[in-house]
């Protein structure tokens, strides 16, 4: 039995369809979820609200253009901030196979400290590392993770590596999935070679070969439930001009599996009227990110080499991890400072810099709210233990590109210009206020955290929803703190281990 | 990199409204100031490449994005001049006085709105392949027919 990809814009008229399990949303988690259901014989149907973006394009895509087809609001989505905090850039994917289109494909498992503290504080016995351990390699295995060599990584992250060592600090390698990657540095714009094997080439394929249906520009309002079961999905599809909703969408399901992503989760669930309301929606944790920029004397040329190939945790115990990365010349133009001649003239050394970031593990100052319209707002409220430690990362890599030979370095203050190193150490960052902080975040987690009771979770360890029959949640949504890395693989293992626990549970009739 | 081309995304639904006339306006007095040099604003050709294309990219990234540019926008034209003594929009002012109000602007608390703005226009400003060149960004990876 073979599926297919539908795009529900040709459709004229409600669409109606059955299936045993619906799964809304085509990211990491419920791609996941839909493949390995797909392949035990059940009839899936993945519902999908982007436009669905086959591989080559991906390679004939400026990055802007990326962004307005396959981001999220053209990347431009922001946390509020609440208190002393930075507005947060949280950039998320729009389209069939979701974020993982557009991560840098960076794998870690979940560290174990995280687990001792999830087993300690909410229960979940079962996620242990030896726990955990089949599901994992299971998905490693699917997505080809393997390290990145040290002879793909970019010149900008050469010579980080180049002061870290110098200072003493242990750089190690990045593992990714990808397979027969050349390292032309553009993995977050959707890979232009299909060698990262983001969901929509490692599993839908699989799902739809095993008779998954996929639905691009199918919007979710509401699960229906019925006598405490979810029985189905009810919402619009989205073929009036500019992708407006238009005709009903019904789908009658006999299991509901919600992977819209923690910044949409919550909130359908919420219009649904399921789901604990002390923790839906609340303690979102997002990995607030910082990037540091360095001008060196010679040409870097940043954007040759893996995107993101070396990491250091050497500053866990102060939850904080520094990692490569870099960005597309546009979105450097835009972090440099001045308005004219001034700023042309800094834009034009954007060949000559290298550029590394750190993410902060937080304790979870997010909250998902009601919006005027759809879409949520996200309010974040930094806490002060977290808030304290922005001018330690910025310390950290600024000094790290000085032990390389930086002559300047560009933090993320808005609007200020370079600083050489003597500048740079008499600045006081503590004293910058958090409204001039440039902060990004790619890793919302947690708005609908799993627990072992429903007193502290909105799921269960296996994904359920508590008190409602059939109605699971399979994205970072359940992960319910903070992992201080990137989170794409930890979603993967922990959707694996959902759909493999649902596999043995039989589903009742439709209803 | 074609200068004309834009990707057709075959999976897209068509007929999203992009930039009004107004803010097409504000948007590109900006742009004039922001990537003006000693030897003058940008050429016209250019500063329309950029309107066309920040049209396209509004049309498809959805109203919340068009929202939050058209908010950076407008407080832009309405509050830069005031930091030069000026009553009135932006738009309006002749070049250099429109650099003086946007460095202020800049420095100001309200430096968030120009860097919402910016962000927009430099990451299409720099895909232009006269722009790329200069930057010395060799198109590595991009797949796009001439």
């Amino acid at each position: 039995m073979s599926g297919g990809y539908y795009s529900a814009r040709d459709h004229v008229g409600a669409l109606r369809l059955d299936c045993d399990v619906v799964v809304v949303g085509s990211g990491a988690g419920g791609s996941v979820v839909a493949t390995e259901l797909a392949a035990s014989g059940l009839r899936v149907i993945v519902l999908e609200e982007g436009p669905r973006i086959e591989g080559p394009l991906h390679g004939q895509m400026r990055p802007s253009e990326s962004m307005r087809h396959a981001w999220r609001d053209g990347a431009f989505t922001a946390a509020v901030p609440l208190g002393d905090t930075p507005a947060i850039n949280v950039t998320m994917g729009r389209c069939v196979g979701g974020s993982s289109v557009l991560t840098g494909g960076v794998c870690f498992r979940v560290p174990g400290a995280v687990l001792h503290e999830w087993q300690r504080e909410l229960g979940l016995e079962d996620y242990s590392e030896a726990g955990l351990d089949p599901y994992v390699r299971h998905v490693e295995r699917a997505i080809h993770v393997e390290e990145v060599p040290v002879g793909m990584r970019s010149r900008s992250t050469a010579l980080f590596v180049e002061g870290a060592e110098r200072l003493g600090v242990p750089i190690k390698a990045i593992r990714r999935n990808t397979k027969d990657c050349n390292g032309c540095g553009r993995c977050n714009f959707g890979c232009p070679h299909g060698a990262k094997m983001s969901v929509d080439l490692s599993y839908l394929p699989r799902a739809v070969a095993h008779g998954a249906d996929v639905w691009s520009h199918a919007l979710v309002d509401r699960v229906v439930t019925r006598n405490g079961r979810a029985v189905g999905v009810v919402g619009r599809i989205l073929n009036r001009p500019g992708g407006a909703p238009g005709d009903r969408l019904e789908v009658r399901a006999r299991r509901v599996v919600v992977a819209a992503g923690a910044w949409h989760t919550p909130s359908l669930l919420r219009r649904s009227g399921v789901g604990h309301p002390r923790w839906l929606g609340r303690q979102m944790t997002l990995h607030p990110g910082f990037r540091v920029l360095a001008r060196f004397a010679r040409p870097v040329r940043g954007w040759q080499g893996a995107l993101q190939s070396a990491y250091t945790d050497a500053f866990e115990h102060e939850g904080i991890t520094l990692m490569g990365l870099f960005v597309p010349t546009g979105v450097l133009g835009a972090t440099m400072p001045g308005v004219g001649a001034e700023h042309v003239a800094a834009a034009s050394q954007i060949g000559h810099l290298a550029m590394f970031g750190g993410i902060i593990h937080d304790s979870g100052g997010g909250s998902v709210h009601r919006g005027p319209g759809r879409e949520p707002v996200v309010t974040y409220r930094m806490a002060p233990g977290d808030r304290a430690k922005i001018p330690r990362v910025i310390t950290l890599l600024a000094e790290t590109f000085f032990a390389a030979g930086a002559e300047e370095v560009f933090i993320p203050v808005l609007g200020l210009r370079g600083l050489d190193a003597d500048a740079f150490r008499k600045t006081d960052l503590a004293r910058v206020p958090a409204s001039r902080i440039e902060c990004a975040s790619q890793h919302p987690l947690g708005s609908a955290r799993m627990g072992c009771s429903r007193e502290n979770s909105v799921v269960d360890p296996d994904g359920r929803v508590w008190d409602t029959r059939e109605l699971y949640v399979a994205d970072g949504s359940v992960v319910p703190t903070s992992l201080g890395v990137n989170p794409q693989l930890s979603i993967m293992t922990v959707a694996t281990r959902f759909a493999w626990r649902m596999r043995e549970r039989a589903l009742p009739p439709l209803d | 990199m074609s200068e004309a081309v834009r990707v057709v995304v075959p999976d897209e639904v068509k007929g999203g409204s992009g930039l009004s006339p107004g803010a097409r306006v504000v948007a590109l007095a900006l742009a004039e100031t922001l990537f003006s040099t000693e030897a003058g604003p940008p050429p016209p050709e250019r500063l329309a490449w950029l309107g066309d294309d920040l049209d396209d990219f509004f049309a498809h990234a959805g109203g919340r994005s068009r929202g939050v540019f058209l908010l950076c926008i407008t407080a832009i034209n309405l509050v830069a001049p005031l930091f030069i003594g000026r009553v009135g929009s932006f738009a309006s002012l002749p070049l250099d006085e429109r650099h003086t109000a946007l460095t202020r602007f800049e420095a100001s608390p309200a430096g968030l709105a120009f860097f919402g703005a910016k962000a927009a226009l430099c990451i299409v400003w720099y895909e232009h392949p006269t722009a790329a060149r200069e930057v010395g960004f060799d198109g590595l990876c991009l797949k796009r027919s001439a």
